[in-house]
């Protein structure tokens, strides 16, 4: 079992940035019943006038300050411009500017031992940890972040081990805003890893089933598929039980299995759009007792744009 | 008459004070359920209990005897295991509504989602609105009326039971078939929508077991060598 939720304002590219963070950690707290191990988000703000959001880890490193500040050269060395950086407890921020390939800039990073990437984008951003949405919030301060939307996940680790590498949403190496969060299992991860590796000649930096869908779609729209199409796509071609999010720059998107195996409710108004594994959380941000909820069924996809 | 209110005690609180209350057969209000998980659980004594707005998962469920109205929407399990007593949703249900039921009825003023009624084992269950995926898997006895559509695989190895189809079906399940209702099933149905205050009479069609898995229509090889 795992939680999954996500949030978009529909006009806050016109009316301003909304408190997708605030949105997203009251969402996340309510669904901690469905997983305690691990806790994440993607927000996705505004474009950030061409600059990159580089978020990175240093794993269990005993001298984070030192590897956050070699992986700091390594991404200067390949031509980044640093324009800010917040550092803690392990965690690096930068904003960048970047006029080269992302591939070289995400692999300069990967050369620096103990730097684990978890998000590279133009707008998006990845926050995780291990714990509830609670436990991680004086650390991260998800909540002070807006945007226009983002989504969220609480970990029950069923497939690989529980850490902050571990943990959703998957971010899809080495493209840029695109982010799952996957509540279910595939069954064919192996098979279609080693067609992404050797085909595709992609490289997955865990061995978590979920960080496949993030390539699998990145792909497909790098092809020029629809986000609609590639979900579509995904419905036939990843096998096992899966309700998925994925948000990209422009919106978020949602599928569910053949089976209908995993929950999820969605809400819309003329505003926002919010999607949950739970009743719950959807009322946790909207109080309103008349609220209407929907149920995707199998084999349904959603998508929704900014 | 006693007025629960939700949010000031957790599921356990919330279900012992409902037990206590249903002793005395009481009238029950159960204020701010935000679509909490367990509300109304394990309650074996008659009595009637109106729940003001939406209920998580196995709302109702483990019930003998009572009568729950439930002004909202429901998560998965909605009443599992159900044996006797009444629940009636004013809006949509989750999977697995009606899950193992034995006894009772379960009435869904909007759509349920998937395996509705999934190992019925008795009761009715209906449903104003459309059913999804698996309605009726593997039931057992007792009868599903769900006025709209349903989705795939309706009445998938279904033993025993009936389930009536006002809408589409979106194909039958394995071991299903579909027979024309008699007149005696239609009066039953149509007398069940009105005590529910439904005012359709769509043209239902009536899904039964085949009774092809009940045994093995292939033998193993060794057996073959025998025959």
């Amino acid at each position: 079992m795992c939680g999954i939720s996500g949030i978009m304002y529909k006009n806050s590219r016109h009316q301003g940035l909304a408190p997708v963070g605030n949105d997203l950690v009251r969402m996340l707290d309510s669904l901690a019943h469905r997983g305690h191990d691990s806790t994440g988000y993607t927000i996705v703000g505004e474009n950030n006038d061409g600059q990159l959001i580089l978020r990175i880890w240093t794993g269990e490193s005993e001298h984070p300050d030192v590897i956050l500040a070699r992986a700091q050269e390594a991404v200067e060395q390949v031509g980044c411009v640093v324009n800010s950086r917040q550092a803690w407890g392990g965690f690096l921020r930068l904003n960048l500017n970047y006029e080269g390939e992302i591939p070289e800039l995400a692999e300069a990073i990967l050369q620096t031992e103990g730097v684990v990437i978890h998000s590279i984008g133009e707008a998006s951003e990845v926050i995780k940890d291990v714990g509830t949405a609670s436990d991680m919030e004086p650390r991260h301060q998800v909540g002070s972040l807006k945007g226009t939307h983002g989504i969220g996940h609480v970990r029950m680790a069923t497939e690989s081990k529980v850490d902050i590498t571990h943990s959703h949403p998957f971010w899809a190496y080495p493209f840029t805003d695109v982010t799952v969060v996957h509540n279910g299992q595939l069954t064919n991860y192996h098979k279609l890893k080693r067609h992404y590796e050797d085909v595709g000649g992609y490289r997955f930096l865990t061995d978590n089933d979920s960080e496949l869908i993030a390539v699998y779609l990145a792909d497909k729209l790098a092809q020029g598929d629809s986000l609609t199409d590639a979900l579509r796509y995904s419905l036939e071609e990843l096998d096992g039980t899966f309700t998925y999010l994925v948000s990209t720059k422009d919106g978020i998107g949602v599928a569910k299995d053949r089976w209908a195996a995993k929950p999820l409710v969605t809400m819309e108004t003329d505003d926002v759009v919010a999607v949950a594994s739970e009743e719950i959380a959807l009322r946790s941000v909207f109080t309103d007792q008349e609220l209407d909820r929907a149920e995707p069924q199998e084999n349904e996809v959603l998508t929704w744009s900014v | 008459m006693v007025s629960l209110d939700a949010h000031s005690l957790s599921a356990r609180e919330l279900n012992q004070a409902i037990k206590k209350a249903a002793l005395t057969g009481s009238q029950i209000t159960i204020l701010n359920p935000q679509a909490r998980h367990n509300i109304a659980v394990g309650i074996l004594d008659s009595c009637k209990i109106d729940i003001d707005g939406s209920v998580g998962y196995y709302a109702a469920s483990l019930m003998d005897g009572p009568e729950v109205n439930i002004d909202g929407n429901a998560g998965w399990a909605l009443g599992e295991n159900l044996m006797s007593g009444k629940i009636v949703l004013t809006k949509d249900a989750g999977a697995s509504v009606a899950a193992s039921m034995r006894g009772g009825d379960i009435v869904v003023g909007g759509n349920a989602g998937a395996r509705a009624g999934i190992s019925m084992k008795g009761g009715t269950l209906l449903i104003g609105g459309n059913a999804g995926f698996l309605t009726g898997f593997m039931m057992q006895k007792g009868r599903i009326v769900v006025c709209g559509d349903v989705g795939d695989a309706v009445g998938d190895s279904m033993y025993e039971g009936v389930i009536y189809v006002g809408g589409d079906i979106g194909s039958l399940g394995a071991d299903a078939k579909i027979i024309e209702p008699s007149e005696t099933d239609l009066i039953e149905l149509w007398g069940l929508l009105e005590q529910s205050g439904i005012n359709d009479r769509p043209r239902f069609r009536k899904i039964v077991s085949q009774k092809k898995l009940y045994h093995f229509d292939n033998l193993e090889r060794l057996e073959m060598s025998a025959v």
